[in-house]
């Protein structure tokens, strides 16, 4: 289309250019829709259509020079994943080079998303939040691998609940696996929170309720002054304050949603879930630091490292930089941080309930076939049980069991026996496609209710009222 | 411009060869100067914002790979009838509001502060310029550190003062008085700026007819200085009110919407509608409202920017 | 509205002159209250700069005196490891953040020279001849400069999907491209206005056809307000987040404000990385700031107010 310039004596042409660049958007309109709805990848509302799926065996590899790229946000996992990757995996693959690629942590969901959106992808392999999954599934992003780890994955070597959370949809009953439902990933990264507590300042031993466990931290800021008693996640971000109400929830016996009926509402804000937030907010806030309310992994850390709170909750594959003398004023080697830093499994009280955390692989929808086995072939490499040991040695936390009782795994780290006891223990979030909006909304209220933005009874009603009507209305609207 | 009055040295050039070059007419010309930006233009804004326009009246979503339907004016009525939107709308005011008045009030008085100098005048200028010109990423992460409750620079200054720790970021209204002091520290040269370039524009004779008149400072501040820089002052002013109403990177960074929602914009909703939900067909009815806003306080701009060239 | 344009000129220039300052002369109470304007502006500097100061002294900070309480502020060991973590990975190679920065200098210098090949020739244009509807059309460039980008990124990732042009250098100079182009037709408008049409009509007079009066006449006395111009442009397309945070997905495309963004958020910041990043990446924007101090004035406002 050639505009032409209105220039005084030329209203005839410009009325023509007008028509025509009317004519011209209309199409471009109408084109562009028309693509959308017709370059469908599979998979509708109910998730249950038949999306994209992994043929059940290998598809023949080249040996052609390749490159193999996932998904992560910035983390320190990432850079031992590429590492692990490229210093292993090349030794079945020495044509295949590992690249990870990373985004913001407060990016993550919507990087991967977005992409997913464009039907383009430059990784390969998805590392999707457990929670991502529904919401990929029903969207047709990610291959259907069911098929596949039938033949060629030793199921039974896992914890059933552990494959369930980074692979399975619809969601499986907390603890449990469905045999009959698909499976969409594998697992990657183990994770779940762990206790940190100042063996200096409170003693070696633990405390093993919640309610201890405040009580200890109470007298431990009264005794020393300058240190906070607690320490964790409160940011409005990522799932931070989330994660800290439903940990919270579930270990005064809470549940956070009936899967079966969809119902949120009357159930999170249930007397056990009233109990959990006036915890939270009435007995475990006041013992943070004045400001913490934005805290997330990296300030809960520096405050660790900082000596400036007596008992800290963190994720286990965040905690690696807490050992580290060049951030910390604990001590001056490893060995002496690890004479002040205790590292536990989570209290319990009513239940024992931990988060689960961590990531599986997903494989995108839209990239080569090609590429696709060679994924297949990285994830079946990935989860063999020598493999496994070595991604464990070389700091990663696996997820099969035999690698999870390995010397490799537990003469590592202290958090990872506590990673290794907290496995049974494990409640996830909902994994449904309207995830990232729930999230939204009890982040944002769990925080509103911590600040004082916001009254803690009223945050959790919200909660569950704005939850509900998400679920209900699957999408649409603000 | 000093350049603009030096005649062209080039004048002496030998004129070409009649008829060595076609002749392209003025109007030819004119076309073809103008239609490639008009058309970048109209790719880049006009195509997108009208394809906005038309999935505002739909329930389309990115992700979700189902065809548009067409849901008429719902969209709109759910934004404008949303309690949400309304309490955005409300945050948004009040950053604007306050963060442009501050900045006018400190810039303006910087300014008169400066023009008075006799020495260092560039010197101070070019100083107080340097917060304008860094990125809003650096500035917001750089501010989130300083407002640290904990290990801030900020409260350990008020330490040593003996006073309390403040939550900067974490407590209302706490946190929007910090984003309006943040946006304020890196707008006020900008009003700085043309507050200066009203003043050292006064003309002398004017002040020198006051003095003889013995007039009073703030006589001549009202009826001489006031007047004739106030004209500059309200472009500045218009400016920096709708670069406020699009906030976004600022507070992503730096309160991330928190506490709560409670310095949530409509930028920063917008995002949330679009980019969480992927509710596209709402988020385009939201943004098209928003442009409707701006398209509103850029007509009043430019109308008064017109004049002010005129006179 | 008369203001002598050497003067205004002056407000902007950075050269330390003695200004011919118009105010009258200082009475009795003048000494003390010099005092005391003199203290304000010193205050106010202070408080201004300190950000700035404190970007530079955490830079050059080990990270256990940057978390240091209270703060220290002369006593700590100065160290230029963050410097060289911007440049360098721990592995010797070159790290995610200096391949932003190139990232940026790509796209900024792309963004930058369509901007000032589309819009020099048309704010000529605009300037010289009698269109129709100018003020309208001027109207509309100047209000797609405004639009909030988390509206236009909405549509433009729309437009992109179908393209293919999602996380490509390209992608990204395009839209810069476009909200900078009307700047460039505002700002340079303004400059080609300053130059009196009768050099190029007395060109044409001698045989030179009006292309050429422009070419040899009119545009080399419009270098100073292209490279202004350009050098603004340069600065918007280096610091813009908005739309490179939602149209780059990857490290080989993305740009230096969401790298330097994604340095916090992992499970430790590096603030002396994040501040000694910072400064690298705001010195080329100073430099070419200084460079076009005197047309500062102009930028700021979209050429709208420039003498």
């Amino acid at each position: 289309m050639r505009y032409t310039g209105p220039l005084g004596r030329m209203s005839l042409p410009r009325r023509k250019a007008r028509l025509s660049a009317a004519a011209v958007a209309t199409a471009m309109i109408l084109a562009a829709c028309g693509g959308n709805s017709s370059d469908n990848a599979g998979g509708d509302s109910d998730g249950k259509a038949a999306g994209p799926t992994a043929p059940a065996t290998i598809p023949a590899l080249t040996n052609d020079p390749a490159t193999l790229s996932f998904i992560w946000f910035e983390w320190p996992a990432a850079q031992a994943l590429e590492d692990f990757a490229n210093a292993e995996y090349s030794k079945v693959r020495p044509n295949v080079t590992v690249e990870v690629n990373t985004v913001p942590n407060a990016n993550w969901h919507d990087a991967m998303f977005t992409q997913f959106a464009a039907r383009k992808t430059d990784f390969d392999i998805a590392i999707l939040d457990s929670q991502h999954i529904g919401e990929a599934v029903t969207n047709g992003n990610i291959l259907d691998i069911t098929d596949f780890i039938k033949s060629n994955i030793e199921t039974a070597a896992y914890d059933p609940y552990l494959l369930a959370a980074y692979g399975q949809y619809p969601q499986a009953e907390t603890g449990q696996r469905d045999e009959n439902a698909s499976m969409y990933g594998l697992p990657l990264l183990g994770d779940t929170w762990t206790m940190i507590y100042r063996k200096d300042l409170i003693g070696d031993t633990p405390p093993a309720t919640w309610d201890e466990m405040i009580a200890t931290a109470k007298k431990c800021q009264d005794d020393n002054p300058g240190v906070n008693g607690l320490a964790f996640h409160q940011s409005n971000g990522s799932d931070a304050a989330a994660v800290t109400y439903n940990t919270v929830n579930g270990v005064y016996g809470g549940t956070i949603w009936n899967s079966k009926d969809r119902k949120i509402d009357g159930v999170i804000n249930d007397a056990a879930g009233q109990k959990a937030m006036d915890v939270l907010v009435n007995q475990m806030k006041p013992l943070t630091a004045k400001g913490s309310g934005n805290w997330f992994i990296d300030e809960v850390n520096a405050a660790v490292a900082q000596g400036k709170a007596c008992i800290a909750f963190q994720w286990i594959a965040a905690s690696g930089g807490l050992l580290d003398p060049a951030q910390s004023t604990l001590g001056t080697s490893k060995e002496e941080i690890l004479d002040k830093l205790g590292f536990a499994t989570l209290p319990t009280q009513e239940t024992n309930l931990v988060p689960l955390g961590g990531m599986g692989m997903h494989i995108s929808a839209y990239v080569s076939p090609a590429q696709q086995a060679e994924a297949l072939n990285f994830m079946k490499w990935f989860e063999q049980a020598d493999v496994q040991k070595k991604w464990a040695a070389a700091g990663g936390v696996p997820s099969r069991t035999d690698a999870l009782k390995s010397p490799e795994f537990l003469d590592g780290p202290p958090f990872n026996q506590v990673y290794a006891d907290s496995v049974a223990r494990q409640r996830d979030m909902w994994n449904v496609p309207e995830y990232a909006k729930l999230i939204d909304i009890e982040n944002t209220n769990v925080n509103a209710a911590l600040n004082g933005a916001a009254d803690p009874r009223t945050a959790l009603d919200t909660i569950a009222k704005d939850q509900q009507a998400v679920l209900d209305s699957s999408g649409g609207g603000l | 411009m000093s350049s603009t009055t030096t005649p062209p040295a080039q004048a002496s050039a030998p004129p070409p060869a009649p008829g060595r070059t076609t002749r392209l007419g003025d109007r030819k010309l004119a076309v073809t100067f103008i239609s490639p930006a008009l058309l970048l233009l109209l790719f880049m804004s006009i195509f997108p914002l009208l394809w906005a326009l038309y999935l505002s009246f739909t329930d389309y979503s990115v992700t979700r790979d189902k065809p548009a339907k067409f849901v008429g004016l719902q969209n709109y009525v759910d934004i404008l009838t949303s309690s949400q939107v309304h309490q955005r709308t409300l945050t948004t005011l009040a950053y604007v509001v306050g963060a442009v008045l501050l900045q006018t009030v400190l810039g303006f008085g910087i300014a008169y502060l400066i023009s008075r100098r006799r020495r260092g005048q560039g010197v101070l200028t070019t100083l107080f310029l340097v917060p304008m010109m860094l990125s809003p990423v650096v500035v917001g992460l750089f501010w989130k550190f300083m407002f640290d409750a904990q290990f801030g620079v900020v409260n350990s200054m008020l330490g040593s003062l003996g006073l309390e720790p403040v939550e900067w970021l974490t407590r209302m209204p706490n946190a929007l008085i910090s984003l309006i002091v943040v946006d304020t520290w890196q707008w006020t040269p900008f009003i700085m700026l043309i507050a200066l370039a009203g003043l050292t524009a006064v003309p002398n004779y004017l002040y020198e007819a006051a003095s003889i008149d013995r007039a009073s400072e703030w006589f001549r501040f009202r009826h001489i200085t006031f007047p004739l820089v106030w004209p500059l002052l309200l472009i500045a002013v218009m400016f920096r009110a709708i670069e406020a109403f699009r906030l976004f990177d600022l507070v992503y960074i730096l309160t991330n919407g928190g506490p709560g929602v409670s310095t949530e914009t409509l930028s920063f909703h917008v995002y949330k509608v679009a980019f969480l939900g992927f509710n596209t067909g709402t988020a385009s009815a939201y943004g098209i409202l928003m442009v409707l806003v701006v398209l509103v306080m850029a007509q009043f701009y430019l109308r008064y920017l017109t004049k002010l060239k005129e006179k | 509205m008369t203001i002598s344009s050497d003067r205004l000129v002056k407000a902007g220039a950075v050269t330390d002159t003695v200004a011919d300052n118009p105010l009258p002369r200082r009475r009795r109470r003048g000494r003390g209250r010099n005092i005391v304007e003199v203290t304000l502006l010193t205050v106010v500097a202070a408080a201004m700069l300190f950000p700035v100061l404190w970007i530079l002294e955490t830079s050059i900070k080990e990270n256990r005196d940057v978390y240091a309480v209270p703060a220290k502020f002369f006593d700590f060991k100065v160290t230029f490891a963050h410097y060289k973590d911007v440049f360098f990975a721990s592995d010797g190679g070159a790290s995610d953040v200096s391949r932003s920065f190139l990232n940026s200098i790509l796209v900024a210098g792309g963004s930058t020279v369509l901007a000032t090949l589309f819009g020099v020739p048309a704010a000529w244009a605009y300037s010289r001849f009698p269109l129709r509807a100018k003020k309208d059309q001027l109207f509309f460039i100047l209000s797609t400069r405004f639009m909030p980008p988390v509206v236009i990124v909405i549509p433009v990732f729309l437009m992109y999907r179908e393209l293919g042009l999602i996380n490509t250098h390209i992608g990204l100079i395009l839209v810069y491209a476009a909200f900078n182009v009307s700047f460039t037709i505002w700002m340079m408008k303004g400059f080609v206005d300053e130059v009196p049409a009768e050099y190029e009509e007395a060109a044409m007079l001698d045989g030179y056809t009006r292309l050429q009066a422009f070419r040899r006449f009119t545009l080399p006395l419009l270098v100073p307000g292209i490279a202004a111009t350009a050098v603004f442009a340069l600065i918007f397309s280096w610091n813009e987040f908005v739309f490179a945070i939602f149209l780059t997905t990857s490290q080989d495309v993305r740009t230096a404000p969401p790298a330097i963004a994604g340095l916090i958020g992992g499970t430790t910041v590096d603030w002396g990385l994040v501040a000694a990043c910072a400064v690298v990446f705001a010195i080329p924007v100073l430099v070419f700031a200084f460079l076009v101090r005197k047309h500062l004035v102009a930028g700021v406002t979209l050429g709208a107010v420039r003498r």
